[in-house]
């Protein structure tokens, strides 16, 4: 029997079913299989990396690496002695507030270029995506030179302000294709109802469109939060978000793994959780929305 | 269909509006409250983004090393032409390019194999999703030291154990294969990404069509050729394109696992770029390199913009 | 209850180019249920979005009980329109969704929920009140979208091709639901549809529009006995009537061998021209099915049995592209391929200049 191979390129409607009724072949099995393999070994780095993280230093040393060992929280506890509170409460204050003060400029803005649209729409979207392909590192040494001018290095707002520049353009392309989701129809039904701009848009709209709110957000989240560039540059002690800690790790540390798997599995817990969440989401806003 | 909000005494036919020429007051009154809400963000990412980059500009004129303090002064295009005569720039920039295009292209790859078997249905569906897509969603600079210590470490890494039945045991990749190192990790962080909009595309596919196909007498190979990979076309473009973007500006990687070396071996153009400012602290060598790789960017960005736009029409949004 | 006027009223959406409503004149009085039915891009739907304040009127003026209505909103019109896909709020229940126009004008909650209560008895949805709208079918939401709309007892209601995502069953039904609910209600009703069926059945008055252009406003009888122009002529009436460029000869025209007398009068208005275009409808055609009698004589192609009656479509045996329709009885022996001889009623018939399409007498 030939490997149902067939099955691969399938039909697309999930809720279908197939017509016909085969033996049970060996191909989907094999492929399921295959699918389930392919996962684990992905992931396989990111479970070391946490098992890790529960080991003691002896464990996380050995030739050949232990799968088996009492595991124990003293990594974390260590994690923390070594400072890593501080650079949380920065990391989350940066991203929290950036996040916040993009979706409130992006709004408007993703408004305006699309239920009420201006003049330069397509510009203007051009615009934001261009300083998103621009190369950061180019601009990088007149940021540090204004920054440290104005005496705002190892600034938590420093690193709001540019994260907040940095997630704009996504952030609006990405609620404009939510604003453009909404049906023409009902913007038309509500002025015929007697809803003023305002109320058309707090109370038929805004619901419409919440779930895309949150998603942006989550974008958003997920960027500042991983940001490395920017806060390594120009933060240290005061400022120094949770990625900047990690690099200590590289140097000094460097021979302590679990304690540098619980840090690593710290840092990137709040981030795949909130990714978890919104896997199709994610793709719609690094696709800048093209993709549904 | 854009859709649009009707306003008094405005004309308001087919979106978008103000497709005639003329400009009464009321009209050009209803301009400037279209555009308000524009405004802040608009303003404050011309501010926050294009102020550095002219700045960069005035500084690539300029000689200027923080650690010779009053030794800035004008030398226009000299540092350009410093930055083509550096032979490590050269070098630096092969290694973007092999960087990046080598780990976007084995990442779609990975991606489009890993999206075609997960477009079925199967238990745990789900699951293996998540498991996939969790790569990406680790900060990379956790991701990059996990691969430097647990994963490629010589001695006790978990590579060179899986390998070891291979006879592969002991090889010290960081140090033997920098620019190879650096590459599993983005791969192993990008290929999600590329799987879940290759997936998407795959999805979007009308299911009519390959069950006509099937009809006409196509077997599995013909349809994925003829079919799917010419309806996924868009998808690997936009993947492509956007993975370059991201994938050109990687810093956090080099940082963190070779530091650029061994030398420059491994170094790319923002790692370099980077050295030599913070580094090396000649701000005004660094400030032409940047604007260099910006120019190069901007040119590649327009042939790479069209592409998208292209792809998916100029709304940004496609049924 | 309101009279409406549209005076000259146009949309132009690029100026030079060919106007999407062309200088459009009709009046509906108080009460009246008015049909604006033609093919797609006759400009029907824009007409009621211009009444509806969603289109501009570019000239020529549209009134509401006398006020011109160019510098009103939508929302100050006091209208209420049904759409096509009824646009309902998602993310609000039924009883939402029909309060919302009363909220907008400030009524307070115990107010909305008596009207909305009444609306929904008249409709029947009572029992779905606390549903969203996904959770409804096809039928109900459109019940839905018409509470929202008559729960505001407004001037003049509006409905843009409300029946066409029903299926054929359910469109009968709702058709003649709303026919009885506009009687009730006797509120001015402006309907557009593309299914002149629907226009026949449910129109006090009828505007037939092609290309911009109101072609007829009269009453559904009116239209189909005396049809203005051949347009309208083959547009009323299912299946359509039978139009037919025919040579003139002797006091009439010929038709397969025969003559079919015309009038004084046509003649008359026909002047010197040397073809008339004849129409006449498939029951004013009747059968000789030994083939053998005098008559126009032709080939049957396709015989549609309906039970009550039934629909052949022949072609001519002397000219094989000229197809005629002719209604036969419902238990009709006829059959694909026969000869049959057909004979046109010449008092029914209906006489257009070939030209312009305008009715001759």
């Amino acid at each position: 029997m030939a490997a149902t191979i067939e099955d691969t390129p399938t039909t697309t409607a999930p809720q279908r079913v197939e017509g016909r009724r085969r033996r049970p072949g060996v191909g989907p099995v094999l492929l399921t299989t295959l699918a389930w393999v392919v996962a684990i070994g992905f992931f396989f780095p990111v479970l070391w990396m946490v098992l890790t993280a529960f080991k003691s230093e002896n464990a996380a040393y050995t030739d050949p690496p232990t799968l088996f060992f009492s595991p124990t929280l003293e990594q974390f506890r260590a994690v923390f002695d070594a400072g890593i509170g501080p650079y949380l409460a920065n990391s989350v204050g940066a991203t929290a507030i950036s996040t916040a003060l993009v979706l409130v400029l992006a709004t408007p803005a993703a408004f305006a270029l699309s239920l009420r649209p201006v003049e330069k729409t397509q510009d203007v979207l051009f615009f934001f995506i261009s300083t998103k392909m621009l190369p950061v590192v180019a601009a990088i040494v007149p940021i540090y030179v204004v920054v440290n001018e104005i005496r705002a290095l190892d600034n938590i707002w420093t690193l709001i302000v540019l994260y907040t520049a940095m997630n704009l353009p996504i952030a609006v392309w990405m609620m404009r294709s939510f604003f453009l989701e909404v049906p023409g129809e009902l913007l038309e039904a509500a002025s015929i109802d007697g809803a003023s701009l305002g109320r058309t848009l707090r109370e038929v709209v805004l619901p419409i469109i919440s779930p895309g709110i949150f998603a942006t957000g989550l974008i958003c989240v997920i960027f500042a939060w991983n940001e490395f560039f920017f806060a390594v540059n120009l933060t240290a002690a005061n400022a120094g978000t949770v990625p900047v800690f990690l690099v200590g790790f590289i140097t000094s540390e460097g021979l302590y793994w679990a304690r540098l798997s619980a840090a690593a599995t710290l840092a990137a817990l709040p981030v795949v959780l909130a990714g978890w969440f919104a896997q199709n989401k994610l793709v719609q806003g690094l696709s800048f929305g093209a993709v549904k | 269909m854009t859709a649009t909000i009707e306003r008094p005494s405005a004309p308001s036919g087919p979106p978008p509006a103000s497709a005639g020429g003329t400009t009464t007051r009321s009209a050009r009154a209803e301009g400037w409250v279209r555009r308000a809400p524009l405004l802040p963000a608009l303003v404050f990412t011309i501010v926050v983004t294009q102020i550095p980059f002219l700045l960069t500009i005035y500084y690539s004129l300029q000689s200027w090393n923080l650690v010779r303090p009053g030794s800035q002064r004008f030398v226009w295009f000299q540092n350009y032409v410093g930055v083509f005569a550096d032979s490590q720039f050269r070098g630096v920039a092969l290694n973007t390019i092999i960087m990046t295009l080598g780990s976007v292209i084995i990442a779609v790859v990975l991606g489009l194999l890993l999206a075609l078997l997960l477009n079925r249905h199967f238990i745990g569906r789900g699951v293996v999703r998540t498991l996939l897509v969790t790569p990406f969603l680790i900060t990379p600079v956790a991701a990059a030291l996990l691969w430097k210590t647990t994963l490629l470490d010589p001695t006790y890494g978990l590579i060179n154990f899986v390998l070891s039945p291979f006879g592969a045991s002991g090889t010290d990749w960081v140090s033997t294969y920098p620019l190879a190192s650096v590459m599993a990790a983005l791969v192993w962080q990008w290929t999600p990404f590329m799987m879940l909009l290759l997936l998407a595309g795959l999805q979007s596919q009308p299911g009519d069509q390959i069950e006509a196909a099937r009809m006409d007498g196509a077997g599995a190979w013909a349809i994925f050729r003829e079919l799917t990979l010419p309806h996924l076309r868009r998808f690997l473009e936009l993947g492509i394109v956007l993975g370059a973007i991201y994938l050109v500006n990687t810093f956090d990687a080099v940082y963190m696992i070779t530091q650029g070396g061994p030398g420059t071996a491994s170094a790319n153009l923002p790692f370099y770029i980077y050295q030599r400012a913070f580094l090396g602290f000649d701000i005004g060598q660094s400030a032409a390199m940047g604007v260099v790789v910006v120019i190069a960017t901007i040119i590649v960005a327009t042939f790479a913009l069209r592409l998208v736009f292209r792809s998916f029409g100029a709304a940004g949004s496609e049924s | 209850m309101a009279e409406v006027e549209f005076d000259q009223a146009s949309r132009i959406y690029t100026p030079g180019a060919k106007p999407a409503v062309d200088k459009l004149s009709l009046t509906i009085t108080d009460g009246e249920l008015v049909v604006l039915v033609g093919p797609s891009g006759s400009g029907k739907s824009t007409a009621l979005r211009m009444l509806a304040g969603l289109e501009s009127i570019d000239a020529g003026s549209v009134r509401i009980d006398g006020r011109d209505v160019v510098d009103v909103s939508s929302k100050d019109r006091d209208i209420a329109m049904v759409f096509q896909n009824y646009a309902l709020y998602p993310s609000k229940t039924v009883a939402e969704n029909m309060a919302f126009p009363l909220k907008m004008r400030g009524l307070d909650k115990s107010e909305r929920a008596a009207k909305v209560a009444e609306a929904a008895a008249l409709l029947g949805l009572t029992d779905y009140l606390d549903r969203k709208p996904k959770a409804l079918s096809g039928g109900q939401r459109q019940r839905v979208a018409m509470g929202r709309a008559i729960v505001r007892e407004p001037r003049v209601f509006l409905m843009d091709e409300p029946l066409s995502n029903l299926d054929a069953k359910m469109r009968v039904q709702t058709r003649s639901q709303i026919a009885s609910l506009q009687n009730r209600l006797a509120i001015s009703t402006v309907y557009v549809t593309h299914d002149q069926v629907e226009a026949m059945t449910m129109g006090d008055r009828v505007a037939v529009l092609a290309d911009g252009k109101l072609q007829q406003y009269a009453t559904p009888s009116e239209l189909y006995d005396r049809p203005v122009n051949a347009f309208v002529a083959g547009f009323i009436g299912s299946p359509a009537m039978n139009l037919l460029d025919l040579h003139r000869e002797g006091e009439g025209v010929t038709l397969g061998g025969t003559d079919i007398p015309l009038s004084r009068e046509v003649r008359d208005a026909a002047g010197s021209a040397d073809t008339v275009t004849v129409g006449f409808r498939p029951e004013d055609l009747s059968i000789d099915s030994e083939g053998s009698g005098a008559g126009v004589k032709a080939v049957v192609d396709v015989v549609e049995e309906l039970g009550s009656e039934s629909y052949l479509y022949a072609h001519m045996a002397e000219d094989e592209s000229t197809t005629l329709v002719v209604r036969g009885p419902g238990r009709t022996t006829v059959r694909y391929g026969d000869t049959i001889a057909l004979r046109v009623d010449a008092d029914a018939v209906h006489a257009f200049d070939a030209a312009s399409g305008e009715r001759l007498a």
